[in-house]
């Protein structure tokens, strides 16, 4: 599975020499994983998508689960398990995806699955420069592979499969390639990361790396509800004070103690309690340094990392500096659901209305991607939609993403990625308001776009009439999807 | 910048196509009367470093014909002598030099005249007249001069007659295409093309795959020179709209329009525009501009050039200050409005979208960098300055007219010139400022004024986006700034 990995494909056989480490019999744990999926299509946004067979890894764990990267299963439409010494193919479904984690849970259907098998116990963050084994059943051969390495660095990283989100890494030096995702890095007989991505050999060699158990034991803890929340988020940015003069205008002593609040999100956790210009002094009682760094178990860590192992409703508590005094604040936790626009999207179709031949598409991270659209003002709203506070007007924004010609739509091939404002009287926040305003009856449909731009006029008779022709021309078997929108 | 590129890249091909075996071109000799009519010109230009607002680029020449006009005054194109530091004449048939200056320049239409302090050195020369009767099909002859001086002059043939982009991307105007195999020549940068001995129109570009040249026309030509008549120079009027066609009848039903109406749909009118001061409104079916109807598509009936864009006809074929009644559809109804059309100079827009001829405005406070944002700035990113530039600032150029109604600058942090007062700010950079210890920023003056003013002895500086506030301490800077200026060898802090 490279779909959202940086890693690329590359043939070198590893050294692939099944060393099993004494204590663990590896092969009672490992699950060779099988996923059928189908990426969804959004230039087309009508069709199913198309197919891709990806093998991953994944290992046993308590309560007859397995845990896998959520890359490896994402858009699935069926999974097979394997395991060592097996011969049979097991039907799997996902139980709980953590895309913003990477992380899967996964039922085998078959409860005889788990017989002879030995769930697989969590360790801590390993310490650099001490040896690790990865084991997956990465390009090279099918049979079970095992790479040593070391920890090299541990640090916050990009977690390639949602592209937004950041959480600790542990960066090794073992081989990881395509089909190690999802399978343990284990030391001393214990599990203490997920392999999940890493770079192509032309771009960096032996950095690979691997979800720490703090991660994996937020999501384990997250879906023990029954449900996963995600990641909660204090939704602030904030600046490093490190100038004296900024220091002192600001009132604060020369401790080295605080960061400056820069701005609040509207829609996250903080609004209610933070405003920009506050100091940050403390954070649940851990001083923060003045370059945003807190001491936790011993370590350095950027203050966030306090927030990263909490839950939706959990709270944190602030010493903050406002107005040249001492406050204590309290933010109860929560999402922010702006930032998804940024982020992958997996599991369900894309969104759309399709009306006269245009297709009306909701601004996303897929659609970029897809479409790489270089027209200026999108490229704004979509990069400074949460910044800019842009989802306030737009908490969607509805883009007429394509054309599919028709008489009814031959003059208007030039408004191609405009946004829409206003369809007849109706302004339009959603993609459900652009369903809404075709639905209504009415003689003219005026599509107002964003900005200095002529309106589109549809006339009903008109569309009407050409419905079947378009269906029919370029094989539309669905004529929208708006179901599930990220906003209220 | 992307002008400049776009024609180092011509020339370029044109060495190429000499290296090349061509046919060659067909070449006449010249008719005495043109021979006494062309200078050469030599440039030597240096433009200013928006990146580096206190230091000009290095220096380097351009080379073309200038034509004579009357018996005082050369015109060559703006581009030529843009940013001049030296201009030098030299007779074609003597090799004589003399120095000359910029009397009028007008980047718009890329056209200027020249004058010589020395009255004698332009004696005997022959001044060209401008003939405007230039139909598709014409053979012109493009003029160039041989190392030695001797005058040659390649055929040309005029291939279309529209409305198109000169030397700035902004500004459209007549311009005569033509199909013409044209050897490189020293002073191949402006060239004049002449009909039947009238100057009929400049060169501006050449492609030399193509063998097209885009030349400035000689409407445009006459405009100019007629303007540059009077003091001061008011230029090519605009009226201020932007519109797009109403070839759907969806559209023209919709807006009860009749066919025979044609008109165009008005997407953009220009706050304090002429059309906006005269009452035209977005959404306006703009049918007729005078007694020329309009047609969907925005074209007119020209007496001599057939359909072209109703754009010349408020740009070229009228001058400033002359009015123009535009007759409009609003609801369905007709209504004459009486436009007085103007110009809107570079300096009227909030992102000047030209910077030609004068130096960046900046302000150096503490070891920040200060600049109002213009279009040159965001240039300094080369040909790709549409996706490499900061993308907020090039929205914000590209949008002007609908994010910033009132008229203003847009200040911003630039850079920052790493000293003792910068510590902790050495990452930011292209922030636009809000306000400066409390006051509103709306130009680079507001912001010298401000700082006249610190609060409790911090500049308290903030900005539109994260961090949204930073502090000087207000003496330091004070005490810090000559050295400062020592360190980076700054000619000066400011300049307004």
């Amino acid at each position: 599975m490279t779909r959202s990995l940086v890693l690329v494909a590359f043939f070198i056989v590893t050294n692939a020499v099944a060393q099993i480490p004494k204590g663990v019999d590896i092969r009672k744990s490992l699950v060779r994983i099988t996923a059928t999926s189908q990426e969804q299509d959004y230039k087309v946004p009508w069709n199913p998508g198309s197919m891709t067979v990806g093998v991953g890894a994944g290992f046993v764990i308590d309560g007859n689960r397995i845990l896998t990267n959520a890359h490896v299963v994402s858009n699935s439409r069926f999974i097979v398990v394997e395991k060592e010494d097996d011969p049979e193919r097991y039907p799997a479904v996902v139980q709980f995806v953590g895309h913003d984690c990477d992380l899967a849970v996964l039922r085998v259907l078959d409860k005889g699955f788990f017989q002879n098998t030995r769930p697989l116990g969590f360790g801590g963050i390993p310490t650099i420069e001490s040896p690790v084994s990865v084991y997956g059943y990465p390009i090279g051969g099918d049979r079970l592979s095992v790479t040593r390495g070391i920890i090299s660095r541990i640090d916050f990283q990009t977690y390639t499969h949602s592209a937004i989100d950041s959480h600790l890494a542990v960066q090794l030096d073992a081989a990881i390639n395509p089909g190690n995702s999802g399978g343990p890095v284990m030391q001393d007989g214990k599990v203490v990361g997920v392999a999940f991505q890493g770079y192509s050999g032309d771009v960096a060699q032996n950095v690979g790396y691997m979800i720490p158990t703090p991660v994996i034991r937020r999501f384990l803890k997250d879906i023990s509800s029954g449900h996963y929340d995600g990641y909660v988020d204090l939704s602030i940015t904030y600046f490093k004070l490190l100038n004296p003069a900024e220091r002192h205008a600001l009132g604060l002593p020369d401790n080295e103690q605080g960061v400056m609040v820069s701005s609040v999100s509207s829609e996250g956790s903080s609004i209610a309690t933070l405003r920009q210009g506050d100091v940050l002094l403390t954070i649940d009682d851990h001083p923060i340094a003045s370059d945003g760094f807190v001491q936790l178990d011993g370590e350095r860590i950027e203050m966030p990392e306090i927030v990263e192992r909490k839950f939706k409703g959990d709270t944190v508590k602030f010493n903050i500096w406002r107005d040249k005094t001492k406050q204590t604040v309290e933010v109860r936790l929560k999402g922010n659901w702006p930032y998804l626009i940024q982020a992958n999207h997996y599991d369900s179709p894309p969104r759309f209305v399709l009306f006269g031949g245009l297709v009306f598409q909701p601004l996303s991270k897929n659609f970029i991607d897809s479409y790489q659209v270089e027209d200026l003002r999108l490229r704004y709203y979509y990069d400074f939609f949460v910044t800019d506070e842009i989802y306030k007007d737009h908490p969607e924004v509805i883009v007429l993403s394509n054309i599919l010609p028709d008489p009814v739509n031959a003059y208007l091939s030039d408004l191609r990625f405009q946004i829409v404002d206003q369809i007849n009287d109706k302004k339009i926040r959603t993609l459900e308001d652009v369903a809404d305003a075709f639905a209504q009856k009415s003689t003219y449909y005026v599509i107002h776009f964003v900005g200095s731009v002529r309106p589109a006029v549809l006339e009903r008779s008109a569309v009407e009439q050409a419905r079947d022709r378009i269906l029919g021309n370029y094989d539309v078997h669905k004529e929208q999807y708006v179901e599930g929108g990220q906003s209220r | 910048m992307r002008s400049l590129l776009a024609i180092a890249l011509s020339f370029a091909l044109l060495h190429s196509v000499i290296a090349a075996p061509e046919p060659t071109p067909k070449e006449e000799p010249v008719p005495p009367e043109q021979k006494g009519s062309v200078v050469r010109v030599n440039s030597t230009n240096q433009s200013y470093d928006f990146l580096r607002p206190w230091s000009k680029e290095a220096p380097f020449s351009r080379r073309g014909l200038g034509v004579l006009i009357d018996s005082r005054k050369i015109l060559v194109t703006a581009e030529l002598v843009e940013n001049s530091d030296y201009i030098e004449l030299e007779r074609a048939d003597s090799g004589e030099k003399s120095v000359a200056t910029v009397q009028v320049i007008d980047y718009e239409a890329n056209l200027a005249t020249l004058s010589s302090p020395d009255p004698k050195f332009l004696e005997g020369m022959q001044p060209l007249q401008t003939t405007t009767d230039v139909k598709t099909g014409d053979d012109l002859s493009v003029l160039q001069l041989e190392t030695n001086g001797t005058p040659v002059s390649t055929r040309a043939l005029v291939t279309s007659v529209e409305v198109g982009k000169y030397a700035l991307e902004d500004s459209g105007y007549l311009m005569f295409r033509m199909s013409c195999p044209l050897q490189f020549r020293e002073n191949s940068f402006t060239l004049p093309i002449v009909k039947e001995n009238r100057l009929a129109a400049f060169l501006m570009r050449y492609d030399s795959r193509s063998q097209t040249v885009d030349a400035i026309s000689s409407p445009v030509i006459e405009h100019f020179l007629v303007e540059a008549q009077h003091q001061p120079y008011k230029g090519f009027p605009r009226a201020g709209i932007g519109f797009s066609p109403t070839r759907d009848p969806q559209l023209r039903k919709y807006m009860k329009l009749q066919d025979s109406d044609g008109g165009v749909y008005i997407n953009q009118v220009d706050q304090n525009g002429p059309a906006a001061k005269a009452g035209v409104k977005q959404g306006d079916v703009l049918v007729a501009i005078g007694d020329k109807q309009v047609d969907p598509d925005g074209n007119y009936l020209h007496p001599i050039y057939g359909k072209l864009s109703i754009t010349h006809l408020t740009t070229t074929e009228a001058y400033c200050g002359q009015h123009v009644t535009m007759t409009v559809i609003r609801n369905g109804e007709r209504k004459q409005l009486n436009v007085e059309l103007f110009r809107r100079s570079s300096e009227d827009y909030v992102i000047e979208p030209y910077t030609i001829g004068k130096p960046p405005r900046f302000y150096i406070l503490g070891g920040l960098v200060f600049q109002e944002l213009t279009r040159q700035y965001l240039r300094e990113w080369g040909t790709n300055w549409l996706k490499d530039a900061p993308q907020r600032l090039v929205y914000y150029d590209r949008f002007q007219s609908d994010l910033f109604p009132e008229k203003r600058k847009i200040v911003f942090l630039t850079q920052i010139l790493p000293a003792q007062d910068t510590v902790g700010y050495e990452q930011l950079n292209n922030l636009v400022v809000t306000k400066l210890n409390g006051r509103e920023i709306l130009s680079l003056d507001d912001f010298a004024e401000a700082v006249k003013n610190p609060i409790d002895g911090y500049h308290k500086i903030e900005f539109e986006e994260d961090p949204h506030e930073i502090y000087l301490d207000a003496k330091q800077v004070e005490e810090d700034a000559a050295q400062l200026e020592k360190t980076y060898s700054l000619p000066a802090l400011q300049r307004l």
